[in-house]
């Protein structure tokens, strides 16, 4: 008996030993490595990230929550289905450019380098080109704005800014010197965008071409009178 | 005097003993935190040491259950306690558990190698 006792305990603390092992061979342990600031610190940009992501994804679902309680609105008959459909028309009409607009922003007006020139000198750098409006309109655009016409011809994404001689087609339509470009928008970021050194308006100024910029409390920019053509471009209507 | 084949049932006894615990570890769901394991996996050397020793007291006929039993149980928790307190302080302390531990458990397995290799001649 006194032979036999440790062998039992042995194997009593063994059995021990190997349900330990077993269990933290179970929990699937990484490799502990020294954690580093800049791990630490970019576990911590991914954590910002994924709960941003979240919070996105919340305010999708609240959304997604109200459209889905106005349609079932609209399938109790509480809501007339016709006046939900306008209102849609009107917020698509706005956004695809075939409403007239009104609100703050600037207007700029451009015109050619007014100083009279000696016989053989190259005009072309007294001239408004193509290139000027495009770029102009661009600087526009980064700034925010959300409305342009150009000498009362709306701009949207799909218009033409075309070099036509002394003219300048735009929509199809020509138009000559003085160019009178409409933004709605911030109107200091706009006017910033267009006037701060190093952009293109000032560049221009280089060159003397007329260009002056004015802040207007309240700017009307008419509707895209054309149509749309669409010949080649067919809708997935995979999206929304 | 024991047989050669009794001496050598005494290192069988643990590690079957320690394959039948891994296997009845697989089967319990039960985990701890994760956090914990530093210490758990020091402990554990520490426990293995003590059956090595245990094994090669037994061996040498001078077993005795409360050295064994408290050296299984302090040694374990003052490893743990070791890691722990590395933890706290920044330094790894669990250092010395593992260099002592780990060299302990191969000088065990030595003598016990000699002893089983040699039966019962009294070598060293």
């Amino acid at each position: 008996m006194k032979n036999q006792n440790p062998k039992i305990i042995l194997t009593f603390f063994s059995i021990m030993i190997g349900i330990f092992i077993s269990t933290q061979i179970k929990m699937k342990l990484e490799t502990i490595t020294p954690i580093t600031i800049r791990s630490l610190q970019t576990m911590k940009a991914e954590i910002n990230a994924i709960n941003n992501e979240i919070a996105e994804l919340n305010n999708i679902i609240k959304m997604k929550e109200e459209e889905l309680a106005l349609l079932e609105n609209i399938a109790k008959g509480d809501d007339n289905i016709i006046n939900i459909l306008l209102e849609d028309i009107q917020y698509n009409k706005i956004h695809s450019g075939q409403t007239s607009l009104e609100g703050p922003g600037i207007v700029i007006k451009m015109y050619d380098n007014p100083a009279e020139r000696y016989f053989g000198f190259d005009l072309n750098e007294d001239v408004i080109h193509d290139v000027d409006i495009l770029n102009i309109i661009n600087d526009l655009r980064i700034a925010g704005a959300e409305a342009i016409s150009i000498n009362n011809e709306r701009v949207l994404s799909t218009s033409e800014i075309k070099c036509g001689g002394p003219v300048i087609r735009i929509n199809g339509r020509s138009s000559a010197t003085p160019f009178i470009i409409k933004a709605i928008g911030d109107p200091k970021v706009l006017y910033a965008a267009v006037n701060a050194p190093g952009t293109y308006g000032d560049l221009l100024k280089i060159y003397e071409i007329g260009f002056e910029t004015t802040i207007e409390d309240s700017i009307y920019i008419p509707a895209y009178t054309g149509d749309f053509d669409f010949r080649y471009a067919k809708p997935l209507g995979k999206d929304d | 005097m024991p047989s050669h084949w009794e001496r050598m049932i005494n290192l069988f006894v643990a590690i079957i003993g320690i394959l039948i615990g891994i296997v009845i570890g697989f089967i319990l769901p039960y985990t701890y935190d994760t956090t914990y394991s530093l210490y758990v996996s020091v402990a554990i050397l520490a426990c293995l040491d003590s059956v090595f020793g245990g094994i090669r007291s037994n061996l040498e006929n001078n077993f005795n259950i409360r050295i064994f039993l408290s050296g299984f149980f302090g040694n374990a928790i003052l490893a743990a306690f070791l890691a722990y307190l590395g933890d706290r302080l920044g330094v790894p302390l669990y250092y010395a558990a593992i260099f002592t531990f780990g060299g302990r458990l191969f000088e065990n397995f030595a003598k016990i190698r000699r002893v089983l290799l040699f039966k019962g001649k009294k070598t060293n």
